[in-house]
């Protein structure tokens, strides 16, 4: 009896704490979710029923020129923001773990800041420091090319100026992954090492590198997903020109979606980046993890 | 000097303001094992990491056989270290563990197979070779950590606390182990550990330290019998020594007369060859297993609790002013709980110190 008793108290009250979350889950993504998954099959307008039409949407996709172009940039992306982040970040945190108390904490919030800014500050200042007739970074690309560059207008230098963009704002966050790695790491290990006559190199490679690939693991898989779904620093830089260089996946569904009102076309292209996202995300954590055992 | 082990002079070391080793010289032996002990922060691990070169030396030197080596990089001082943690790479097996140094030096595999399997040997980590420390018991850890240093056959093994993360019957295991291991590589060992009876029972030479100084070095049963002041003689031995406080009643021919605060009917005979002042104060220090019972005169003890190990029993109590008083007992159930006793010690085991705590011979 009291035991019922008591299994009927836990019972409501784990109700009472999940509650709410299912709720809001279901209705504001479940929910959602299906009906792109159903619209995806029909030729619905964004508002309004359509006709169930079956593979129709997904079929169109697949001889649609500016989809390859999309998904390409889409890729292109990826090479150029996952890996580079990824290594900066370790640099930086190696750097800033060298630190020591207050004067790392402050380093740290540096490097930690542009992380807290919205997208579209991110963008004005980078649009600002890049303007093609007093943006304050044009001298620097000047020395290089030896002319001034309109960046977000140009085809070869778009995706990787979005790219660099997108570092600085979010890097501060890997670094600081990588320093809660850091920080795992005993330092009675270096000291170990630095008596079994490790170089710092050594250190490096054979201590500190294997006990944070973990951490790197996760840093590169969280990278790829979060970039797989670049729209906003395209959509406020570069509108996704010149000649659709820089134009990307999300940025064809919205153009599909919201400006051509097109929904279950729109929701084709929103379930294929998904499952894209899905196999590539798994793929490469698996490999990683495969890397991590030998 | 080539003959010594290793050798400290003057050696301090401060962490900014703070001095945490101050002044300290030493000699080890060549093949000794000395052992470092004393109380938590009295900075033994300080110590022992200078001698290994994982922390800077503020001044003084120090020589390994004939190296200086006070300024040396940690790896050219051909020490080995025994960390309390054990400081095994998780990520590598007990065979890459121990092999670590050699792959570092770029070793002939043959080489390496040959020096890991006999340490795995030594230490009977053989049918472990292949596990990630992970998988092993905290002793087998122990041997890893161990083994590593064996590989690098180093002119000095150190070790700090290493038997402080095991369980009590393994503790007493690796200890003996330790020992063997000592005689059979007959290498230099320093051993830090604030356990004195592992430093009764495993070294040749004791250091004891406190505040980052040596209080006195000897041999286990010289700092026993003969302790320089009242720190060493109530730190070495177990139980620790009962300390009396007591003012000098008389002078006579095989030393001095004194009297324990307390107890007016009694003098004790101190044999000592000084003579301080009649009426100055001096402490007693008397051993719990140098109390014996008497039906005479005696220090009046009311025992509260008994310790009972089966082949002795310490008896605990107090004198009537209130100072605690330990004494042995050989064999079992004496029933002394609640009892007064008498207790005098045995002529010449009690020592007697100054104000300070220095010893008054
Ligand atoms: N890196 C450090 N910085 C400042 N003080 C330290 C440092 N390491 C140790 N100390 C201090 O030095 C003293 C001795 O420490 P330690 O050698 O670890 O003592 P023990 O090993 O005898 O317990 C302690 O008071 C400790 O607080
Ligand atoms: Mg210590």
């Amino acid at each position: 009896m009291s035991l019922k008793l008591r299994r009927r108290r836990e019972m409501r009250a784990a109700l009472l704490l999940t509650g709410p979350f299912v709720i809001v889950f279901i209705v504001f993504f479940l929910y959602p979710t299906l009906r792109v998954v159903t619209m995806s099959f029909t030729n619905a307008a964004l508002i309004g029923g359509g006709d169930w039409i079956g593979f129709d949407n997904y079929a169109k996709l697949l001889k649609d020129k500016l989809f390859y172009t999309s998904l390409w940039n889409n890729f292109y992306f990826v090479l150029l923001t996952v890996i580079p982040t990824t290594v900066i970040a370790l640099l930086i945190a190696l750097a800033v773990n060298k630190l020591r108390g207050r004067v790392q904490a402050l380093v740290l919030t540096l490097f930690f800041l542009p992380y807290v800014l919205p997208v579209s500050v991110v963008t004005m200042i980078w649009a600002w420091m890049l303007d093609f007739q007093f943006g304050i970074l044009q001298p620097l690309i000047e020395t290089v090319t030896g002319r001034p560059i309109a960046v977000f207008k140009d085809p070869n230098w778009v995706m990787p100026m979005i790219a660099v963009v997108t570092v600085w704002w979010t890097n501060g966050f890997n670094v600081l992954l990588f320093i809660a790695g850091l920080r795992n790491i005993p330092p009675d290990l270096y000291e170990a090492a630095a008596l079994d006559g490790a170089t710092a190199w050594q250190r490096f490679a054979r201590v500190t590198w294997p006990l944070l690939w973990p951490v790197t693991a996760l840093v590169l898989t969280l990278q790829l997903i979060l970039q797989l779904k670049l729209f906003d620093q395209v959509y406020l830089l570069s509108k996704g020109g010149p000649f659709n260089q820089s134009y990307v996946v999300l940025m064809q569904m919205y153009r599909e979606a919201f400006q051509l009102n097109n929904g279950g076309y729109a929701s084709a292209i929103a379930m294929v980046l998904f499952i894209t996202i899905v196999i590539v995300s798994v793929l490469q954590f698996q490999l990683l993890r495969i890397g991590g055992r030998k | 000097m080539t003959a010594t082990g290793v050798h400290l002079e003057g050696v301090t070391k401060s962490f900014g303001a703070v001095d945490v080793i101050g002044g300290v010289d030493m000699q080890i032996g060549k093949g000794e094992f000395a052992v470092f002990v004393g109380p938590s922060g009295c900075g033994k691990s300080t110590l022992l990491r200078m001698i290994a070169g994982l922390e800077d030396t503020t001044s003084g030197s120090i020589h390994i056989g004939a190296r200086d080596v006070t300024h040396e990089d940690p790896a050219k001082r051909e020490v080995a270290m025994v960390f309390q943690s054990y400081a095994l790479y998780p990520h590598l097996s007990v065979f890459e563990n121990m092999a670590f140094s050699l792959r570092l030096a770029r070793r002939p595999r043959k080489e390496v197979e040959e020096k890991v399997n006999r340490a795995a040997g030594i230490l009977q980590l053989t049918d472990h070779l292949h596990k990630k420390p992970a998988q092993l018991s905290g002793g087998q850890r122990q041997r890893v950590a161990i083994g590593r240093a064996i590989v690098r056959a180093p002119e000095v093994f150190l070790f700090d606390e290493p038997l402080s993360n095991l369980d009590a019957e393994l503790r007493v295991q690796m200890r003996l182990e330790l020992a063997r291991l000592h005689k059979a590589l007959g290498t230099t060992m320093i051993y830090v550990t604030h356990d004195q009876v592992e430093a009764m029972t495993l070294a040749d030479k004791i250091f004891v330290l406190k505040s980052g100084m040596v209080q006195q070095a000897g041999a286990p049963l010289d700092l026993y019998d003969d302790p320089v002041n009242r720190f060493v003689a109530g730190f070495i031995g177990s139980p620790g020594m009962n300390f009396l406080e007591a003012t000098v009643s008389a002078h006579d021919t095989d030393g001095i007369r004194a009297r324990p605060k307390g107890q007016p009917d009694l003098d004790l005979s101190v044999p000592i060859t000084s003579r301080p002042a009649i009426d100055s104060a001096i402490s007693l220090g008397m051993r719990p297993e140098h109390l014996t019972l008497t039906d005479g005169p005696g220090l009046q003890v009311t025992v509260d609790v008994a310790e009972e190990l089966g082949g002795i029993s310490y008896q605990y109590g107090a004198l009537q002013d209130g100072s605690p008083v330990i004494f042995q007992q050989v064999g079992a159930r004496h029933g002394l709980r609640g009892t007064v006793q008498n207790l005098l010690p045995e002529p010449g085991r009690i020592f007697a110190f100054d104000a300070g705590g220095q010893r008054v011979r």
